[in-house]
């Protein structure tokens, strides 16, 4: 038979033109979604159906609880929304105005949360790697940032579900921190990987190839494997890789809960008796609404959250609701994203390939030969020429001829990300701007500053980077520094004077109002913090379950740990993949 | 029944309807460009001539390989090559000035009339709707702000030091100009406006969305052989830089930047004066 090259296999793609909602070009939003009326008084309100809120909006209407998400953005439909293409992607990210400062001032926008269904899982890289054991306690060991009210043996079996739900490939052998495998086979090598291979292994660093990503390496039920298109940061139209939009949330509609989209809170209600009774919102009409519920969680990121609290403040909580301690918007934490590029003589054509496909932990700890605590971790980034471009703009003052040569060998260069960790500092905080968005919400203003211990980590890590890109064979070395992975602003503790929640979300000063998305983390390690970010959410949720009825009725705080409900997994997915590691 | 994409055979449109409404070849009649700002060929010496497809990869067509791109992106990149969005941000005399503005950022003076790439009309459509990347720097006005304000500093201090507007600047007078505001050094004459608005911060501004408009046109993708959309066909060359059957290999050329120009140092300087923090761009981790 003769193949037609020019053509594609079974012809061209067209736009879908049947009415089901898409979610990878195989699976489709399979049944008709619930409606709650705002004043059917529902069990639980999640406001934000980004990483936390999707796990958490499966679980619970899987638990059996009436449910709905209010989340600001679309509910999207992957073939109809959803471009290849760098500069058509910018509505996925949240680029409401965010106002920055500090010494050392952050940018949001593609930088950092999601907007819409999924939220920062839906243009997220997915690495996935889990936190250390030592991430949990870093106070005790270093005596700088703070202590975990729990450890990671706690949040171990909910790491295990997550990368089975998502699910997470990656080598059979993971030898850093509480070592384990992976189910999923590792994925090929791209250039990328393949530099970063070489140089460590010259160095003798020990290196992880082909994840842990939570992209699917082989196809699973109605998710096709991953095509090596290398657009995972706009969104992957393959469904090949996770967001929680294709992964968690048809199960929870499936299931009972509304997913009411284009809602964007504005405040969220203090009733009688010190107890939450609802959220004012803004419906995709742009009119005020509120809905009752009997509980609300937070789930908004790192930035929106405490946006939010900060804005419900009221009588009895002036300084904003649930923020007696004044900690609500401080000791957020960015990681350290400098990326360092190399130039190659032979092409690396780095557009191939996820971004995100091989790292090294090998400086993850702290190490008392170097003059800091706590350590980073070094990942494969693949910028498209976009976004290359800017950081041939930030790492080397391209710009007119200089910019249009350089970018001529976009093909000749590698990069890779440093990811380190920066301590959580209490000046390091979201307040509310004076300024105020469509819907006339004051804006958050953010200010970011670099300590003393966090410089010293940036600089070391960017100089081992370099070192390394050297060594892989790079005859020119950049480096541009900026960061990634906004966390913390409303976190959890043992001690309500210094903490904003409890180790299960729930805020100290509210018994009905909790907290569950990257905002709650205390520390943040260097790993990349999604997978962290829905395995907490997985244990939230479990207790949201176990203690119903209490947290509807009472003010009680029973602080036993929930069974683990593993029979809560999406299904298809629990004991699904090969193991090859017990 | 649905109405099939149309996407182009042959000759595509866009070619036979050059439609930029903004492009210097407009502006200056169709007048030949002056040699002096055209890139030099280093085996010849002689000034390069204005090409179809300039950089590595010949004949390299990404647009050619629409059929195997989804419906959603394919009427994503054709809006952008056939819709050139209307001036209705900036004034006309803006306008103008934007307009060299944009030539120095991302010149393109060896790209013929028909295959240059509008820039400013996609920076206008921006600043008109309002779009913002989701942030400002609390020591800049907004950015529609930020980008007039600019425009009257770089008139200021051309009148200031030259006693000419910066439209009657010799190239080279325009490009060492914009090059001190580049290097955080602008010329005296405009302090009132760099006291509102860091340089270094207008620059990075204007540089970020000059690449973005650039880069992210087809064009720009066959100059610099990237691969473009990809779904839902596949890479399945990963490994060692080697093309897919549809791309092509590099066949390099050596060539310095034209001689009215100083936007293309021998020795690049590295990141000397201090960008911090660049941009918020997500293209990483
Ligand atoms: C380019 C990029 C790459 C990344 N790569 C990785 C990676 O490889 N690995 C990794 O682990 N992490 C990665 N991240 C980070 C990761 O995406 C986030 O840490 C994670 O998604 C945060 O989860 P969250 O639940 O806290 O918030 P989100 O996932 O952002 O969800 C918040 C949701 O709440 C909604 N919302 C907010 N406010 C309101 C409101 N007032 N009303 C209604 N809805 C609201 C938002 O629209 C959003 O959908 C990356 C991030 C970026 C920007
Ligand atoms: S590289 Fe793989 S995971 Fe990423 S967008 Fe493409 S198909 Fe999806």
């Amino acid at each position: 038979m003769n193949v037609d090259l020019q053509q594609p296999i079974g012809g061209e793609f067209e736009a879908p033109h049947d009415h089901e909602h898409h979610l990878g070009p195989m699976q489709r939003l399979d049944s008709p979604m619930r409606r709650f009326r705002d004043d059917d008084e529902i069990d639980y309100l999640v406001v934000g159906v980004g990483s936390a809120g999707g796990v958490l909006l499966q679980r619970l209407a899987r638990g059996g609880f009436k449910v709905v998400g209010l989340e600001a953005g679309p509910f999207w439909d992957t073939e109809r929304d959803w471009v290849s293409d760098e500069k058509g992607s910018h509505k996925l990210y949240w680029e409401d105005m965010r106002i920055t400062g500090g010494t050392d001032p952050l940018t949001f926008g593609a930088n950092n949360s999601g907007k819409g269904v999924g939220g920062g899982s839906v243009h997220w890289a997915a690495f996935t790697p889990r936190f250390h054991p030592s991430d949990f306690e870093v106070y005790t060991r270093d005596g700088l940032g703070a202590d975990w009210p729990i450890s990671y043996w706690d949040l171990k079996p909910y790491y295990e579900l997550l990368e089975l739900e998502m699910p997470v490939a990656g080598p059979a052998q993971f030898p850093w921190g509480d070592p384990h495998g992976y189910a999923y086979g590792a994925h090929p090598m791209g250039g990328v990987g393949d530099t970063l291979i070489d140089g460590c292994t010259r160095l003798g660093i020990r290196v992880s190839a082909g994840g842990p990503v939570a992209i699917l390496s082989g196809s699973r039920n109605d998710r096709p494997h991953c095509i090596y298109r290398g657009f995972c940061i706009q969104g992957c139209k393959v469904g090949a890789k996770a967001s929680t939009l294709i992964t968690h949330v048809p199960d929870a509609i499936r299931n009972g809960a509304e997913v009411r989209s284009l809602s964007m809170a504005s405040r969220i209600e203090l009733g009688k008796n010190n107890r939450v009774s609802g959220v004012h919102y803004f419906n995709r009409e742009g009119r005020a609404r509120f809905q009752k519920a009997k509980a609300v969680i937070v789930s908004g990121y790192a930035i929106e959250t405490p946006r939010l609290l900060l804005n419900s403040a009221c009588a009895e909580y002036p300084n904003g609701l649930a923020n007696s301690s004044d900690t609500v918007g401080r000791y957020l934490m960015a990681q350290a994203g400098t990326v360092v590029l190399g130039r190659f003589d032979q092409l690396i054509r780095m557009y191939k390939a996820p971004p995100a496909h091989a790292l090294t932990e090998e400086f993850y700890e702290t190490d008392p030969k170097r003059d800091f605590a706590r350590g980073f971790a070094i990942q494969t980034v693949g910028p498209l020429p976009i976004a290359f471009a800017k950081q041939m703009m930030a790492a080397r003052g391209a710009w007119g001829w200089g910019m249009r040569r350089v970018m001529m060998d976009y093909n000749h260069w590698s990069a890779w990300g440093v990811l380190g960790e920066i301590l959580p500092w209490p000046e390091n905080r979201v307040t509310l701007s004076v300024e105020r968005d469509e819907f006339g919400i004051r804006i958050p203003h953010i200010s970011f500053n670099l300590h003393d211990n966090d410089k010293k980590l940036i600089d070391w890590a960017q100089k081992k980077t370099e070192e390394i890109m050297r060594a892989a064979g790079a005859t020119e070395v950049l480096h541009e520094a900026r960061y990634a992975h906004l966390v913390g602003a409303a976190r959890m503790g043992s001690d309500p004077a210094t903490s904003v929640c409890d180790k299960f979300g729930r805020t100290h000063d509210i018994a009905n109002l909790f907290i569950c998305d990257g905002s709650v983390l205390p520390t943040q390690g260097s790993a990349n913090p999604g997978l962290t970010i829905q395995a907490l959410a997985a244990r939230t949720a479990d207790y949201l379950i176990s203690q119903g009825a209490t947290i509807f009725n009472s003010d009680k705080r029973d602080m036993t740990p929930p069974p683990i409900r593993r029979h809560l997994s999406p299904p298809g997915t629990h004991w699904k993949g090969v193991p090859r590691l017990a | 029944m649905p109405r099939r994409q149309r996407h182009w055979a042959g000759r595509p449109p866009y070619l036979e309807r050059p439609h930029f409404q903004f492009s210097s070849a407009t502006l200056n009649g169709a007048r030949p460009v002056n040699p002096e700002r055209l890139p030099i060929d280093l085996r010849t010496g002689a000034p390069m001539r204005s090409r179809s497809q300039p950089g590595y990869y010949p004949g390299y067509c990404t647009l050619s390989q629409q059929k195997f791109w989804d419906a959603a992106t394919r009427e994503t990149i054709r809006k952008r090559v056939e819709e050139t969005p209307p001036i209705r941000f900036f004034t006309p005399g803006e306008a103008r000035l934007m307009e060299i503005l944009c030539e120095h950022m991302m010149p393109q003076n060896d790209r013929d009339a028909a295959h240059k790439i509008p820039v400013l009309p996609f920076i206008d459509e921006r600043l008109f709707h309002k779009k913002t990347p989701g942030y400002r720097f609390e020591d800049m006005p907004p950015d529609w702000d930020a980008y007039r304000l600019g425009l009257q500093a770089i008139e200021q201090m051309s009148r200031a030091n030259h006693g000419r507007g910066f439209l009657e600047l010799s190239w080279r007078e325009q490009d060492e100009l914009l090059k001190l505001i580049h290097d955080g050094k602008p010329m005296p004459g405009a302090e009132e406006i760099w006291k509102r608005m860091p340089p270094h911060r207008y620059w990075g501004l204007v540089i970020q969305d000059c690449v973005e408009m650039y880069y992210s046109h087809p064009f720009a993708w066959d100059e610099i052989g990237f691969g473009g959309p990809a779904y839902p066909r596949a890479y399945i060359r990963l490994e060692g830089g080697e093309p897919e059957p549809w791309e092509v290999d590099e066949k390099r050329y050596e060539w310095k930047a034209p001689p009215s120009c100083v936007s293309d140092p021998v020795e690049p300087e590295i990141a000397t004066h201090k960008f911090h923090p660049p941009h918020g761009q997500g293209g990483t981790h």
